[in-house]
C-alpha cells in the first residue's frame, strides 16, 4: 500500500484529535508556567523557619501596623495587625525590594557615578548657594535631619501636604495653626457629609473611616458627580453636577443658619436655598431635609476633598470646627512648614526625599540631588540617588494626617539594604557631621515621651506610659510594634476666625490623593489585588 | 471501514497512546533516593503507628523536615550518617504552608493530602518533572483550592503564597 500524502494529513489529523483529549498539551502548558516562575534570575522567597515580627508601613504617612513574615532575614509576607488594615499597595510591599525598577545605583544625567561623585557635587553646591531640601512624610527624625541641615546651611526646608492636610488647609488659614496639628475626629463624629473624599476607598488610614462605617452607628452622606465606590456604598449618595458643590455647601449653610437648627452662629451666606437648588439641581426640599438630617445627627462633620474653602466653610454653619466629632488640633500639635508649593527664591541645588512623588517637578535651573528606592522613569533630577526601599531603615511613624491623636511610633528595619544604598540622612551626615543621627533623633524623642508621662502605649495590651521604669524599656516597646498614643485632643482647642462666606471658585480638578506617596512602580501582587479588591481604586497614572 | 478512518483512527491512536503512556513516562525523570525506605516494613517492625512519631512538628507547629538519623538510631545499632532524602511533597518556594493550621485545627489526617504513603511496601520513586523541576506527587494549587472550596475555608492569595 502507498502512503500517499491525504493518508499523512489524515492520519495528522487524527493525531491532533488524539492529543487534545490527552493531558499533553495542558501539563505542557501549566509546566512551562511554573518552568517561567523558577528563572535563575527571579528572586525567590528562602526556605527557612518563617518568623512574625512587627513592624510599620512607611510607604505613606499614616504608618499602619503590620505583622511581617520574615524568612532568614527577608521579609516574605505582609499582613495587617490587630488594629490595622491595608491598601493593596502594602500586601504586596516586600516584593518592592526586587521590583526590576529597584535603583541599586548613582546616577548622573542618566550615567553610573559614584557616592563620592554625588557628595562633591553636593558639596560644591551646598558652598556656592542656599539649598532647598523637599520632604513629603515631615516629622520623622530623617525628616529632622534634613531640617537642621537646611537651616544650618540657611538653605529651605519644605514639604509637601498629602491630600488628607490639603483638605485641612482653609482651616489652617482661618485660624493660624499649623496644618500638620489639624485632624478630623471622625471617632466620635455621627454623620460624615464628604464632598468627593474617597472615605470608604482607603481615604487616610485605609482602615480607619471602613471600621467606623461597619458598626453601623456612623451615617456617611457622599456628594460627588458620579456613584464612586464610596458613594455606591454610602448610607446616601448626593449627585450633583460637578463645579456645583460650594452652592449646595451655601445651601446647606443657609438652611442650618436660618431655621436656627444649628447651635453655630455665622452671617447667612450670600445663596439662597432656591439658588443652590437651581445651580445643584437638587429639589429646594432635599436640601433642607439634608441640613435637618445634619442637625439631628450630630457631631456631624463636611469634608472638602479638595480643600475647597467654599465648601469647607459649611463647618462653621454645622458647629464642627474645634468640637468633639469635627475638625480638631491635636494636644501636641506641630509645627508650622513651608509647603514646597510655596517655594520661591533661587537655590543652588534641590535635595529631593525618597518620600516625594517622582513627578514632583522643582525649580528648572538648579541642581536636582533625586532620593528614590525606585525609578519611575523620565526624571528631571541631575543626580538619581539610590534609597533605602521597603522596611529597608530603621525610622519612626509620627502623626498620620488627619489624625485626631497624637501617636508615634518606631518602624524596625526588618531587610537589610542592597550595598550601594543609602538614606538622606546618611548623605547629609557625610556632608555635615554636626548634624545628629536617625538613631540619636528618636532616643532623643523615646526619652522626651518618657518624661512627658502621658498617653499609654497600645501593643498586645495598653500600658500606660506613667508604668514605664525606664525610657530605655519604653522605646524597646515601642521598637517591637507597639504604638504611643496621646489623649483625646483638647476640646475648643481649633478656633478659626470667619470673615466672609468664600466665593464659589471655578470647579477645580480634584488632585489625585494617591499621588503623593503611591511609588512610581507597583509589585505585582499589589497590581493583582487592585484588580481584584473592593478597598481602593488604582493610584492615576500607574500602569497596572 | 474506509481508509480515510482507518489512518484517521491510527493517527487518534498513536496520539492517545502517546499522550496517556508515553509523555507521562518521558515526563519524569526517576531519581533514587539514599535509601530504599519501606513505610510499611517500619511501621510493622517497630510498632510505630502515628506519622508523627517520626514526622515530627516544632513547637511552633512547623514541619521539622524527613527525619534525620537520630531518629533511626533507636533501633538501627549501625550509623545512619546524614541522607539527603529527596522531597516529594515539597512546595514551591513561594508557597507557605502550615502543617500545624492543617492537623490541629482543621484535625486533618495526613493521608487526605499525602494519601496512603505511610502503607507502602516498596520504596516510592522521586520523579522530577522534567520541565518545571517539580516532584510529581507535590500538591498543585487546584488540590489545595477545591479542599478549601469543600470544607468552606477561605480560598485567598495571601493565605498560602509568600
Amino acid at each position: 500500500m502507498e502512503l500517499t500524502r491525504r493518508d499523512l494529513l489524515t492520519w495528522g489529523g487524527g493525531a491532533t484529535a488524539g492529543l487534545l483529549l490527552t493531558p499533553l498539551p495542558w501539563k505542557v502548558l501549566d509546566d512551562t508556567s511554573k518552568w517561567t516562575q523558577n528563572w535563575p534570575w527571579i528572586p525567590q522567597p528562602s526556605r527557612a523557619p518563617i518568623e512574625v515580627k512587627r513592624s510599620f508601613c512607611t510607604l505613606c504617612p499614616n504608618g499602619c501596623d503590620l505583622r511581617v513574615r520574615v524568612a532568614s532575614g527577608t521579609p516574605v509576607g505582609v499582613s495587617p495587625g490587630p488594629q490595622s488594615a491595608l491598601c493593596p499597595l502594602a500586601f504586596g510591599a516586600h516584593q518592592l525590594n526586587w521590583h526590576p525598577g529597584r535603583l541599586r545605583q548613582v546616577s548622573h544625567l542618566g550615567k553610573a557615578a559614584s557616592w563620592n561623585d554625588a557628595l562633591a557635587a553636593f558639596r560644591k553646591a551646598a558652598v556656592e548657594g542656599p539649598i532647598a531640601v523637599v520632604d513629603a512624610y515631615p516629622r520623622r527624625a530623617g525628616s529632622s535631619v534634613m531640617e537642621n541641615f537646611a537651616r544650618r546651611q540657611g538653605g529651605t526646608y519644605c514639604i509637601i501636604l498629602s491630600a488628607e492636610e490639603r483638605s485641612l488647609a482653609p482651616y489652617a488659614a482661618w485660624s493660624g495653626a499649623p496644618v500638620t496639628s489639624l485632624g478630623y475626629d471622625f471617632e466620635h463624629a455621627r454623620t460624615i457629609l464628604s464632598f468627593g473624599a474617597p472615605l470608604l476607598d482607603g481615604w487616610g488610614a485605609p482602615g480607619r473611616v471602613p471600621r467606623l462605617w461597619s458598626t453601623g452607628a456612623l451615617k456617611l452622606i457622599q456628594v460627588e458627580p458620579s456613584l464612586s465606590r464610596t458613594a455606591n456604598a454610602a448610607w446616601r449618595w448626593i449627585q450633583v453636577p460637578s463645579g456645583s458643590e460650594a452652592a449646595l455647601a451655601a445651601g446647606l449653610a443657609r438652611v442650618l443658619l436660618e431655621e436656627h437648627i444649628s447651635p453655630a452662629r455665622a452671617p447667612l451666606p450670600p445663596t439662597t436655598v432656591a439658588e443652590a437648588a437651581a445651580q445643584t439641581g437638587i429639589a429646594e426640599e432635599t436640601i433642607r431635609e439634608l441640613a435637618r438630617t445634619l442637625a439631628a445627627h450630630g457631631p456631624a462633620v463636611a469634608i472638602a476633598a479638595d480643600g475647597d474653602p467654599a465648601v469647607a466653610v459649611l463647618n462653621f454653619a454645622v458647629g464642627s470646627i474645634g468640637a468633639r466629632g469635627g475638625i480638631v488640633r491635636r494636644r501636641e500639635g506641630g509645627p508650622s512648614y513651608l509647603t514646597a508649593d510655596n517655594l520661591n527664591g533661587h537655590f543652588r541645588a534641590v535635595l529631593i526625599d525618597a518620600t516625594v512623588p517622582w513627578d514632583f517637578a522643582p525649580q528648572a535651573d538648579a541642581e536636582v540631588f533625586r532620593f528614590a528606592a525606585w525609578n519611575g522613569g523620565g526624571s528631571r533630577a541631575h543626580w538619581l540617588l539610590p534609597a533605602p526601599g521597603f522596611l529597608e531603615e530603621l525610622t519612626d511613624v509620627p502623626t498620620a494626617p488627619g489624625s485626631a491623636v497624637d501617636t508615634y511610633a518606631i518602624a524596625a528595619n526588618l531587610s537589610t539594604p542592597p550595598a550601594d544604598v543609602r538614606s538622606p540622612a546618611g548623605f547629609l551626615a557625610q556632608v555635615d557631621s554636626a548634624l545628629p543621627s536617625v538613631e540619636d533623633i528618636i532616643h532623643a524623642r523615646c526619652r522626651e515621651l518618657f518624661r512627658t508621662h502621658t498617653g499609654a502605649l497600645q501593643g498586645e495590651e495598653t500600658v500606660p506610659v506613667s508604668r514605664f521604669a525606664a525610657p530605655e524599656r519604653l522605646e524597646e516597646a515601642l521598637r517591637t510594634g507597639s504604638v504611643w498614643v496621646a489623649g483625646p485632643p483638647r476640646s475648643g482647642g481649633l478656633r478659626c476666625r470667619f470673615e466672609q462666606w468664600p466665593q464659589p471658585t471655578a470647579p477645580r480638578a480634584t488632585a489625585d490623593w494617591t499621588a503623593t506617596w503611591v511609588p512610581p512602580v507597583l509589585p505585582p501582587l499589589a497590581v493583582k489585588l487592585y484588580r481584584e479588591s473592593s478597598l481602593r481604586e488604582p493610584p492615576a497614572g500607574r500602569s497596572i | 471501514m474506509t481508509r480515510i478512518s482507518l489512518t484517521f483512527g491510527l493517527g487518534l491512536a498513536t496520539a492517545l497512546a502517546a499522550g496517556w503512556f508515553a509523555f507521562p513516562y518521558a515526563l519524569y525523570v526517576r531519581r533514587a533516593e539514599p535509601l530504599d525506605f519501606r513505610h510499611k516494613a517500619h511501621a510493622e517492625k517497630s510498632g510505630v503507628s502515628q506519622c508523627t512519631d517520626c514526622h515530627a512538628l516544632r513547637d511552633d507547629g512547623s514541619f521539622a523536615g524527613i527525619p534525620q538519623a537520630d531518629v533511626c538510631a533507636p533501633c538501627h545499632n549501625e550509623s545512619m550518617g546524614k541522607r539527603n532524602w529527596l522531597v516529594n511533597f515539597r512546595q514551591p518556594a513561594n508557597v507557605w504552608f502550615s502543617h500545624a493550621i492543617h492537623m490541629r485545627r482543621a484535625k486533618l489526617d495526613c493521608a487526605t493530602c499525602h494519601g496512603p504513603y505511610g502503607e507502602s511496601a516498596q520504596p516510592v520513586a522521586y520523579q522530577q518533572d522534567r520541565i518545571s523541576g517539580y516532584s510529581r506527587q507535590v500538591m498543585d494549587m487546584n488540590t489545595c483550592e477545591k479542599c478549601h472550596r469543600e470544607r468552606k475555608v477561605e480560598v485567598g492569595c495571601l493565605g498560602c503564597h509568600k
